[in-house]
């Protein structure tokens, strides 16, 4: 389309990214921002996704899922301990739009639809984060917990936690086919 | 006369569809409009994620898979999402179908992810809707709005809270506040 204007602004800046070569990274996710964004294998990137490294780096763990329109990195300047970046482990599920901001976040967690993780927080391993739920900067969220409804959180004794990392890697092997992964446009 | 025409905000099909430019639709072979619905700017309907069951009989389904089928004179606001659930089924995983019916409006910046809804709902803005929620006819579900996963809505219900809970009835006389034609004429092209 020649009459499509093209943005007056400079592009953003592309950040250094050390992808693993088994990892699904879509057409249209947006990866953006100066510090280094390394991405484990098996993990699925949805498009419309951003991955925002500019103010600290990014490290994603292998086998997780980030959906579409979710923001992973700090969004503004960070003070202290959050310069480390942000860390993401293994199995981890990252819903629609949910704002990721945590410096820790523990293996197995998933953080629903909308939730919104504060600048510094730490979550422990297998938590839950329900939809639309907010864990406050620097909160320290432990092992297990829930995060649902209007603040409330219980704790899950359930003892599943292997089979829930197993369905997570099913829905990966699934989403591997499904979404035409394109990680040249972003090394 | 001149012949240049403006290029709008939406693109009409033949069918009377409305889709604005910004829209972000993925999959769009896997995605069935009715007809006369509105889809808005920055929507994002996941056309590819498709079923992956892998079918025992032999003979192929004609035409192509369907990830999302939507009816007639329905409403996407801004920024929504429309997702098809997916489940982990006896041991694969698989996404399934979201079939969305009649005068359905579905607020700004909400997310469906539901495996069914009925005619004439009205979903809320910032609402959230769980993996394989199944709605049915006449329900409103107001703004704000978590619905749980699995959850079934009874027809005429209004939804409200985190969880979701049935919160009231339609009355007789609200039911022809549903209908969607009205709002499908006032899309312009501005």
């Amino acid at each position: 389309m020649s009459s499509k204007r093209q943005s007056m602004m400079p592009p953003p800046p592309k950040p250094p990214t050390s992808l693993s070569s088994t990892i699904t990274i879509a057409e249209h996710a947006s990866l953006i921002g100066t510090h280094l964004i390394a991405i484990g294998s098996n993990t699925v990137v949805h498009p419309r996704s951003k991955l925002n490294s500019t103010y600290a780096s990014i490290t994603i763990g292998n086998n997780c899922i980030i959906s579409e329109r979710s923001q992973i990195g700090l969004q503004g300047e960070p003070e202290g301990e959050e310069r480390d970046g942000i860390l993401i482990e293994n199995g981890v599920v990252v819903e629609v739009g949910a704002v990721v901001e945590a410096r820790h976040i523990g293996e197995g967690c998933v953080v629903e639809v909308n939730a919104r993780i504060g600048k510094g927080a730490v979550l422990g391993k297998h938590c839950k984060i329900g939809p639309l739920c907010e864990i406050a900067d620097g909160e320290v969220v432990p092992n297990f917990t829930v995060v649902f409804g209007n603040g409330m959180r219980r704790v899950d004794r359930s003892g599943i936690e292997d089979l829930k990392l197993k369905m997570v890697r099913r829905q990966v092997e699934i989403l591997r086919k499904l979404i035409p992964s394109k990680p040249d446009k972003f090394q | 006369m001149s012949k240049k025409v403006a290029k709008g905000e939406y693109i009409e099909t033949d069918t009377g569809n409305k889709v604005s430019r910004r829209s972000q639709i993925i999959g769009t072979t896997n995605i069935i409009l009715g007809g006369k619905t509105v889809i808005q700017a920055e929507v994002i309907i996941r056309g590819d994620l498709l079923r992956t069951l892998s079918s025992s009989t032999g003979d192929k389904s004609s035409g192509n898979p369907v990830a999302v089928a939507i009816g007639r004179y329905c409403f996407f606001s801004r920024g929504c999402e429309l997702r098809p659930p997916g489940k982990l089924y006896r041991g694969s995983f698989s996404h399934y179908p979201l079939k969305i019916a009649d005068h359905v409006f579905v607020g700004p910046s909400s997310i469906i992810e539901a495996a069914l809804i009925g005619s004439h709902v009205s979903i809320g803005s910032n609402c959230v809707i769980g993996k394989f929620a199944i709605i049915k006819d006449y329900v409103r579900i107001l703004d704000g709005t978590v619905v749980p996963p699995n959850m079934v809505i009874p027809s005429f219900s209004v939804v409200g809270g985190r969880p979701g809970r049935v919160v009231g009835e339609v009355a007789e006389g609200e039911v022809d506040g549903f209908d969607l034609r009205e709002v499908y004429r006032g899309v312009g092209n501005s």
